[in-house]
């Protein structure tokens, strides 16, 4: 069955990045969302069994997207994809329960990479 | 695509792309910044604009107009591309800022030079060079130039000798959390460059 992997990013061309950055032989239904408010509900809908989460968002921002995650207990595993690339910013995510960090730009080797370093990408 | 090319515009998709390669360099300076201070920056949506030169105030929305300010500016070109990078630094900020710099000597005008020249090439110098990196351009950076010190924004940006009527205006406003500083950081491109920086950003777009 296909993965539900949800974009999170206020900007249509890092969403466009992100979906490039995807895999090909890794089957999945590839869902949108163009702030953290709509990242949650999407989420809650199912649609981000993998999230690939952007943290500088309008509305409702990536951390605050990882704190409703883990209050409502939803089922994600979030992968931050950011530009900000500061100590802390790698740090407060991980203790949000982010599983990994990546920095922006993103490319489809990195993704690659960090999909099979964390199980999620395998066989391939 | 462009039908009036002596026309600069600049389309929503531009926008966003400009934006983003913003959010980029902006997170690799602040990274810097906040290694340098042991501090953590906070990071807003950088906003992007095609304004007349003689709105540039306007472009600054989240300056205090009334306070006193310091700036810095610095020119950059590259592959045709020219700007000038815009510091724009509260004067509020500089107790804090010298206290997390370990500035020892005497916070007089100089010293506040000192430090100002400090932040600004750092802030400046990695948010060209990221976004150059990311346009593969690479910008050859000017002299920093003082404008002046303790002014009002309105004085500062009436210094400055601009040669275009439009400009893509790209403002940061920079804040440290937990403590006083705020500076915004404004990158000015010509209006000339603007059409070559749009055919770099349609490439990114495809």
């Amino acid at each position: 069955m296909a993965t539900n992997v949800l974009i999170c990013d206020d900007s249509s061309f890092a969403r466009k990045q992100m979906a490039r950055a995807i895999p090909k032989e890794w089957e999945v239904e590839i869902h949108f969302a163009g702030d953290g408010v709509e990242g949650v509900q999407a989420i809650r809908e199912g649609k981000g069994e993998v999230v690939f989460l952007d943290l500088t968002m309008p509305n409702l921002d990536g951390y605050g997207v990882l704190e409703a995650i883990r209050k409502e207990d939803l089922p994600a595993m979030v992968i931050v994809v950011s530009g900000d690339i500061q100590p802390d910013a790698q740090d407060r995510v991980k203790k949000l329960g982010a599983m990994a960090f990546i920095k922006k730009p993103i490319d489809a080797e990195k993704a690659r990479e960090v999909l099979t370093e964390y199980g999620i990408l395998t066989g391939a | 695509m462009t039908l009036t090319p002596t026309e600069v515009s600049l389309s929503e998709d531009q926008r966003d792309c400009y934006q983003e390669l913003t959010n980029v360099a902006m997170g690799q300076a602040a990274d810097r910044l906040a290694r340098l201070l042991d501090v953590y920056v906070v990071l807003p949506i950088p906003k992007v604009n095609l304004i007349e030169s003689s709105d540039l105030h306007m472009a600054i929305q989240d300056a205090e107009t009334d306070s006193a300010m310091s700036a810095v500016c610095q020119g950059f070109i590259g592959s045709g591309i020219a700007g000038e990078a815009l510091l724009l630094f509260n004067d509020t900020s500089f107790s804090d800022l010298a206290a997390l710099m370990n500035y020892g000597g005497e916070l007089d005008r100089y010293g506040e030079l000192e430090l100002l020249m400090d932040v600004s090439s750092l802030l400046i110098g990695a948010c060209i060079q990221g976004i150059g990196e990311q346009l593969e351009i690479h910008f050859n950076q000017g002299h920093p130039v003082v404008l002046g010190q303790h002014c009002k924004v309105d004085d500062i940006l009436k210094s400055g000798n601009h040669q275009w009527t439009k400009t893509l205006a790209i403002e940061i406003h920079y804040t440290i959390e937990h403590v006083n500083i705020d500076c915004d950081l404004l990158l000015l491109f010509t209006e000339d460059s603007v059409a070559k920086l749009n055919n770099k950003i349609n490439y990114l777009l495809d």
